[in-house]
């Protein structure tokens, strides 16, 4: 081969490698490597993982429910499709409450039910003054948990 | 040496000298302005309350880092390509102010994590990418620390600085690509800010302000930097001693 | 192309001989295994759920240690000059050297790893997907590395430096390797995209690491 022609294969080489391994990251991307499983991709699962898990999803309205001496909270985590049940032990986050996103960290005790052992509030990108959430909800323009602008 | 010494670095201080002190002051009023009507002057969010006003010290700082790296890495290419000894000052000067940016973002993005999230830090993808920033400037600092010749320290960083690159998209579409605990893009996106405009204007003021302080740090350390080369180079001469100053 | 297959035939070689760094590779990487047992103690079940992780940490360490030695040998005994000088394209020389590297130091690392997988108490399920993370994510380590090899060529305080420069190369394929392991010992859907983002990564650090690391070494050759 010649300079050139080595060098024609070596580019040529170079952009097979390089567009493989964009479409392994695309294909990846594709399938969510996650922070946090959501209720569904547990749901798609033949039994709960054995470890620490984290599930992240929208605290179900009305789930929430303290026991007698408020030691403890439980509540349920959903998505669209499935929902996990959830108890925890300690203190809650600010953003904490109905409707609101959550990250469970914990692993599933002998009931099914998550044993979290740390709980974050997941907040989202929309920010404004509580007169104009007030506002655009009274209008019906905007739900909860919603993109502004939608 | 002789482009460098002549011809640009002679240009570059007539410019810069008489900007140099309006552009810090400018930066003061303006960051001084987006501070008051961060801090006092504009509505607390319908949810998060006061806390939402770090988002005026946090958000524009993760701006600049992203955007300091990015003109690193486009200073190195040119100073790299071109071999102009003005860009490799330039880039050189740009780390420092893009590192500390950087570290401003991760510390009160630490501080508002606290009370909202209910942790100072997560490993997710969105701070384990800043964090590799953080350590990707530290990185290029090191190399212009290790290698005492600087044209071979300028390309050899400029190196460093081009492969870290990559970064930037991924800390960029980090929140989108996977399910982090970081939201969303708020302002940047492609269906329009999510941010109401009582506190879009004081976000992007401190923004500009921000913007207006990295270019006046910029200058004046690119000023220093080409002095202490022309006071090494002067002192290098035999028989000249100019200045007790010694050299760094 | 033959060059380039002789260059990696004499450093593996090298390598495997008596004195060379192919058996220091192993006997690190047991090395770091055994601090970390020692340090977690003697709780079983923790170790168990660490050992995948550790084990990728060690091998990410055990890459790292021999990593300043990449070019070196060659730089001080001039015959990188050579290489320098007669190759038609420089990153296809390190791209052999990386390769190379992989060979005598990370091969053996994941060949060791069952053995001292035993030792830190990795449950049986998770020995498969651990092997498979880190034959597809260690060549990333060779590859990334020789970027901070390059440019540290001939500092006395090399070594530092490398580490310095190749951690936040680093930390994306131990993200994952470390990512797939786990996923994949319980079967989780996770483990499948963690394995094809690895992969990713491996391949770019095939591209990135040989052309940064021919500009750094050109530079220090003539500079």
């Amino acid at each position: 081969m010649t300079r050139k022609q080595q060098r024609t294969a070596l580019i040529g080489a170079v952009f097979t490698v390089a567009a493989l391994a964009v479409g392994l990251t695309l294909t990846a991307l594709g399938r969510s490597v996650a922070y946090f499983y959501s209720p569904s991709d547990l749901a798609a699962l033949a039994a709960p993982p054995s470890g620490t898990i984290r599930l992240g999803g929208l605290v179900e309205p009305g789930s929430i429910l303290y026991t007698d001496d408020k030691a403890e909270v439980r509540f349920v985590v959903r998505d669209e499709i499935a929902s996990t049940p959830v108890v925890y032990a300690g203190i809650l986050p600010d953003l904490f409450s109905e409707g609101e996103g959550v990250v469970v960290e914990g692993r599933f005790g002998p009931d099914g039910r998550l044993r979290a052992a740390q709980v974050l509030a997941k907040h989202d990108e929309n920010y404004m003054p509580r007169e104009v959430a007030e506002a655009l909800k009274k209008q019906g323009r905007w739900k909860e948990g919603e993109r502004v602008g939608e | 040496m002789s482009v460098f010494d002549f011809a640009n670095p002679e240009r570059f201080e007539r410019l810069a000298r008489p900007i140099a002190v309006p552009t810090g002051a400018l930066a003061a009023v303006l960051i001084g302005a987006g501070l008051y009507y961060g801090l006092f002057n504009s509505p607390p969010d319908y949810k998060q309350g006061e806390t939402v006003r770090i988002m005026y010290v946090h958000v524009p700082a993760a701006w600049m880092a992203l955007a300091c790296y990015t003109a690193l890495a486009a200073a190195s290419a040119v100073g790299f390509i071109w071999k102009h000894p003005l860009a490799d000052v330039a880039a050189r000067a740009t780390a420092p102010i893009g590192a500390v940016f950087t570290a401003v973002a991760i510390v009160t993005g630490s501080l508002w994590g606290r009370p909202m999230w209910g942790t100072w830090w997560a490993w997710d993808a969105r701070l384990t990418s800043v964090l590799i920033l953080f350590f990707l400037y530290l990185g290029y600092m090191a190399v212009w620390a290790a290698i005492e010749d600087k044209a071979r320290a300028a390309r050899l960083a400029a190196i460093v600085a081009i492969a870290g690159f990559i970064n930037v998209p991924i800390i960029k579409f980090s929140v989108d690509w996977w399910n982090s605990l970081h939201q969303p893009a708020s302002v940047f996106r492609a269906d329009g800010p999510t941010i109401d405009g009582s506190m879009l204007a004081p976000l992007l003021l401190m923004a500009l302000g921000y913007t207006v302080l990295f270019i006046a740090l910029l200058l004046a350390s690119m000023r220093n930097e080409i002095a202490a080369r022309r006071l090494m180079r002067l002192e290098g001469a035999p028989g000249r001693p100019v200045s007790t100053v010694r050299k760094e | 192309m033959r060059a380039q297959l002789a260059v990696i035939g004499r450093d593996v070689s090298l390598a495997f001989r008596s004195g060379g760094g192919a058996l220091h590779s192993v006997i690190f990487f047991a090395l770091a295994a055994l601090v970390f047992a020692l340090a977690i103690g003697p709780d079983l079940a923790l170790l168990s759920g660490l050992a995948a992780p550790i084990l990728w940490a060690i091998a990410l360490l055990s890459a790292l240690v021999s990593l300043d030695r990449l070019f070196q040998a060659d730089f001080e005994d001039g015959s990188l000059d050579t290489i320098v000088e007669t190759a038609d394209f420089l990153e296809l020389s390190v791209l052999a050297k990386s390769v190379a590297h992989w060979l005598s130091a990370g091969l053996p690392v994941v060949l060791a790893a069952p053995a001292v997988a035993l030792l830190l108490n990795l449950p049986a399920e998770g020995y498969a997907p651990l092997l498979l993370s880190l034959l597809v994510g260690t060549p990333a380590l060779s590859f990334l590395g020789a970027i901070g090899a390059a440019v540290a060529l001939g500092l006395r305080r090399a070594s530092i430096l490398v580490a310095i420069l190749s951690g936040p190369l680093f930390a994306p394929a131990l993200i994952f390797g470390v990512g797939a392991a786990r996923a994949g010992a319980v079967d989780s859907p996770q483990f499948l995209p963690a394995i094809l983002l690895l992969g990713a990564i491996t391949l770019f650090g095939a591209l990135l690491g040989p052309i940064a690391g021919a500009a750094a070494i050109r530079l220090n050759m003539t500079a």
